[in-house]
């Protein structure tokens, strides 16, 4: 008797061993790429090659993140990734700002000021958020054209509050949907309208989502690619962009840790953000998913 | 609830219907500032629907006739029927674009679920630690595709990447070059892809099963089944609308992929690893071929709405069967 | 305070129809209660008299003005909601005095009109709280506090007890009472509680499928209820109804009852009158109150509306003031109201004396009243 539950217990403890096993080496495996990209961004090239990927660096240089910001070739011009970096704080902060502050004014007539045909322009509005931007991009590039906004952070501003709209939209609308009415009504009779209850009532109930949409939409306009390519020129492209001619370009000795080190500059606000404020970054990603 | 959705109903319905009745009644004077209070909520909505109709549906119309005309480096209006679209099926480019979409999307998703079922199982055995295992597994996901396929590129290096690495720990026999050959290039974007997206997939896997109702877990012991039977007849059947959501996602991240092909393949060797997203974009903008890059983009819209549509229609009967 | 007159008000959905024509008028200082299961529209007429939502047809009237088409703020009402509906951002100061803010009320005359209502509920303790930091019952108070705050002609009460604990209610429903005695204000109240319309109303509406039913005070409701429905939905035990026919020896209309053990009595009805003529030998469903049915009462049981049976206890329910004791007649189960002193245990027989003069009589087939 005493002998089985002995075995028995032996074998909860192996398993148990096996599955912290596991999870380790998933765990390595998710970090490997960010340990690499640290290490190389901070060696020299003749230590990337005498070393190997995890290999300690022998001495840790700053110059690689230095040259990334200020020096390295993206394309034509050889002046770093820094002002792109800039750029992209220039498109992302009013394009983030507008876009959720948008969706939160029609989340709010989506649920609580509900007129005949709002839930079938929510339904086609929700097919937005599905669509291959690739379908959209021709027009806009010459509706940009048209309206001089070509080639400008503003027009790329523009670009993402048109098609992040639909995504604040719909987190907005999920959230007040769990708002009681009742509240709505009681203000009515309280005599307030329409932007006095959104102000005064619905506003400060809002706090958890409008972190959840801004931390959202920061990442999406954040690492966003395709329209930067397109929209975008010279010296007005996002750093994804840039990081991607950077690391791309044929031109001379490729130098890893500059790459690198570019990489990182690109990831980090995103990073940042995701360290600070994780569960609400999460819970964004599973409500978009889990509802769209 | 159901109260809820009915004065939900009833104030949807209700604004045409007082605009009306003043009208008849025509008696009684209206407030100009009621008449605004009434008509705010659909202004305030007006320029998302404008924007949506203009911006979304006009533009995929547009798209749709510029995809049935022979423009090349500016749209013209020259109509040719569908010969952008045979033209784009004779394409040698593009068979390999749409090859490469089944097999990257394919293998993309299957392992994903697989991964993110797994890891989420193995994370609900009341881990220490989970926190800041899950931390880990999902931050790739904050990363832009760029910066994925930039670090992915270094690892998969022929020369200095994970051979040398391998090398180094004395296999030196030891060759990976999958990034430099034709025929294996493809599957370091799923590497790749696998490695960005898989943590969420098991975030959402996760969630799932922290809303399977416990109490029913514990009467499937007491009836005496095992863990893994459990997992495996109840618990897994429970996580099906996880199972279709998740697979969504993944099919539209799938099509959609752009960046990580530019960063880490930049579409080679040769053409080796274009997908329809990247021959779009060269066939329109660098190659000045817009009629048929319009078709192709069509072409994608039609695989997203072939995929899309079907589940919304079973979401949207669910729902209303509740 | 004022009137509130509603006449022919309808209501659609698309094709359903919610309201039917609604007709009912009460005066100044009256407390009306719309009760009825749920879906029966009381919930819709009240936001219709607030202006939540629209009538598709009919007139409302508050204080002889026609407020049909106006917004919920022009009409001068206040409103208590059953999840109460605070502001969760805004203290319970805030609650109060918002409408008086969003009418500009000066800044003294709001603090003053708080403090009024604060000290009238005793709530003034709780003043700088937030919702969340209440009770239930406080919660409750506060809602009432801000529909008290201003002077509104009328007030609307939407289920407001339905959601705190039995015992609360009842405090909360005594409380109500006091107030509007004190107040004397028109007030209209939806519940699906009968006690509540019972005890609080001074006219009741009983309302089902977007019908009223039976517009009366409470008394007229309980003892002259104008059909089936109104009599089973007023009154816990609910009222028994007992299939029997309808007799008539020596110009005695009356009905035969068997009970359990085929034993044949005769209740004779009080008011019968020629009108039941075509009734004779016919089915008909006898209403009676289990608080008709009950222990012989010595002092009563020669007054000449009481009829006197045994039956045989089926079940026996202590209540504590009294007991329930459930008997067969016709087959059927009715439930007496006994004095636990006279109990007889299940399975034994004992003796009942069944009051006939409050007995009503229904149309099988209509539901309606015969007599």
């Amino acid at each position: 008797m005493s002998d089985s539950i002995n075995t028995n217990a032996r074998r909860v403890r192996v398993s148990r061993i096996a599955l912290y096993a596991i999870l380790l080496l998933a765990v390595l495996f998710y970090l490997l790429p960010l340990i690499v990209m640290l290490l190389t961004s901070v060696k020299s090239m003749a230590d990337i090659r005498a070393g190997n990927l995890i290999s300690w660096p022998q001495e840790f240089l700053l110059d690689a993140w230095v040259k990334a910001w200020s020096s390295a070739c993206t394309g034509v011009s050889c002046e770093g990734v820094g002002s792109f970096f800039w750029n992209s704080f220039q498109i992302t902060l009013p394009a983030v700002l507008i876009s959720t502050f948008l969706g939160a004014l029609n989340g709010y007539v989506l649920t609580k000021w509900k007129f005949r045909g709002s839930d079938i322009f929510f339904g086609l509005m929700l097919f937005g958020c599905f669509i291959p931007f690739q379908v959209v991009i021709l027009p806009m590039a010459q509706t940009l054209g048209w309206l001089g906004l070509a080639n400008t952070t503003t027009g790329l501003v523009f670009v993402h509050i048109v098609y992040g709209m639909a995504f604040t939209t719909l987190f907005f609308r999920n959230f007040y949907v769990s708002v009681p009415t009742e509240l709505v009504s009681a203000a009515k009779i309280d005599g307030a309208g329409f932007f006095t209850i959104f102000w005064r009532i619905i506003l400060p109930l809002s706090t958890p989502i409008f972190v959840v949409c801004i931390i959202w939409q920061f990442t999406q306009v954040w690492n966003d690619f395709l329209f930067g390519v397109v929209f975008s020129g010279g010296d007005t492209q996002p750093i994804t962009v840039a990081l991607n001619n950077l690391v791309n370009s044929s031109t001379g000795v490729k130098e890893y840790n500059v790459d690198m080190a570019a990489a990182m500059i690109a990831a980090l606000p995103t990073l940042v953000v995701y360290v600070l404020a994780g569960k609400y970054f999460v819970r964004g990603l599973t409500a978009g998913a889990v509802k769209g | 609830m159901k109260t809820n959705v009915t004065s939900d109903v009833a104030a949807a319905l209700s604004t045409e219907g007082v605009l009306a009745d003043s009208s008849a009644q025509g008696s009684r004077s209206v407030n100009p500032l009621d008449l605004i209070q009434r008509w705010l909520p659909k202004l305030v909505l007006a320029p998302t629907v404008i924007m949506t109709l203009l911006f979304i549906y006009g533009y995929v119309i547009w798209t749709g006739v510029l995809s049935l005309t022979k423009s090349r480096f500016l749209p013209n209006y020259n109509f040719v029927g569908f010969a952008q679209y045979e033209k784009l099926l004779d394409n040698d480019r593009w068979s390999v674009a749409s090859l490469n979409i089944l097999i990257f999307g394919g293998l993309f998703i299957l392992i994903c679920l697989l991964i993110g079922v797994v890891m989420a199982i193995l994370l609900d055995q009341k881990i220490r630690a989970e926190g800041s295992i899950r931390t880990v597994f999902l931050y790739p996901m904050a990363l832009s595709f760029i910066v994925t396929g930039t670090a992915w590129k270094w690892i998969l290096n022929p020369g200095l990447g994970l051979e040398k690495l391998v090398h180094d720990f004395g296999y030196e026999s030891f060759q990976f070059d999958w990034l430099v050959d034709p025929d294996m290039a493809i599957y370091t974007l799923v590497i790749a892809a696998v490695w960005q997206s898989s943590g969420f997939v098991m975030a959402l896997f996760l969630a799932g099963l922290r809303g399977v109702d416990s109490s029913i877990v514990k009467a499937a012991q007491l009836d005496g089944a095992s863990m893994p039977m459990i997992y495996r007849r109840i618990i897994l059947p429970h996580l099906r609308p996880v199972f279709f959501s998740a697979f969504i996602i993944l099919s539209h991240i799938a099509i959609k992929s752009f960046d990580l092909v530019m960063a880490l393949t930049g579409g080679g060797p040769g053409y080796a690893t274009d997908l329809p997203a990247t021959f779009m974009y060269v066939t329109t903008f660098s190659r000045g071929q817009i009629g048929l890059g319009s078709a192709s983009a069509m072409m994608m819209l039609g695989v997203v709405l072939a995929i899309l549509i079907p589940y919304l229609y079973s979401e949207l009967r669910g729902k209303n069967n509740v | 305070m004022a009137t509130l007159e509603i006449s022919s008000v309808k209501k659609n959905y698309g094709k359903v129809e919610v309201l039917k024509g609604i007709d009912l008028s009460i005066n100044d200082g009256e407390f009306l209660i719309l009760v009825g299961p749920s879906g029966c529209g009381k919930s819709t007429l009240m936001n219709s008299i607030a202006g939540l939502e629209d009538v598709s047809s009919g007139d409302i009237h508050i204080g002889g003005t026609n407020v049909t088409g106006l917004a919920p703020k022009d009409r001068d009402i206040a409103m208590v909601f059953q999840s109460y509906a605070l502001y969760p951002s805004m203290t319970v100061r805030g609650n109060i005095s918002f409408a008086l803010e969003i009418r500009k009320v000066p800044k003294g005359e709001r603090e003053a009109e708080v403090e009024r209502v604060a000290d009238l509920l005793q709530i003034s303790h709780l003043l700088d709280r937030k919702p969340s930091e209440l009770s239930g019952g406080q919660r409750q108070r506060v809602a009432m506090g801000r529909a008290l705050a201003r002077h509104p002609k009328i007030y609307l009460f939407d289920e407001p007890l339905s959601n705190l604990d039995a015992k609360l209610r009842v405090e909360m429903r005594t409380e109500i009472k006091k107030l509007h005695q004190r107040l004397k204000t028109t007030i209209v109240y939806v519940t699906h509680d009968q006690i509540e319309a019972m005890t609080l109303a001074d006219r009741i509406a009983v309302m089902k499928d977007g019908e009223v039913q039976q517009f009366g005070t409470p008394q007229q409701i309980y003892d002259d209820p104008a059909n089936m429905f109104v009599a089973g939905f007023m009154g816990s035990p609910a009222m028994n109804f007992l299939t029997c026919t309808l007799e008539c020896i020596d110009d005695c209309y009356g009905l035969s009852v068997t009970t359990s053990d085929e034993e044949r009595y005769f209740l004779p009805l009080q008011h019968g009158d020629s009108s039941l003529q075509e009734w004779i030998g016919k089915e008909v469903i006898l209403g009676i109150r289990p608080e008709q049915i009950t222990h012989v009462i010595p002092h009563k049981q020669e007054e000449s509306s009481v009829a006197r049976f045994t039956a045989k206890v089926a079940v026996a329910e202590p209540t504590g003031p009294d007991t329930l004791v459930l008997i067969n007649l016709n087959g059927q189960e009715v439930d007496c109201r006994v004095h636990p002193m006279e109990e007889k245990p299940a399975g034994s027989d004992m003796e009942f004396m069944v009051d006939m003069s409050k007995a009503v009589l229904f149309d099988p087939k209509t539901e309606k009243r015969l007599l």
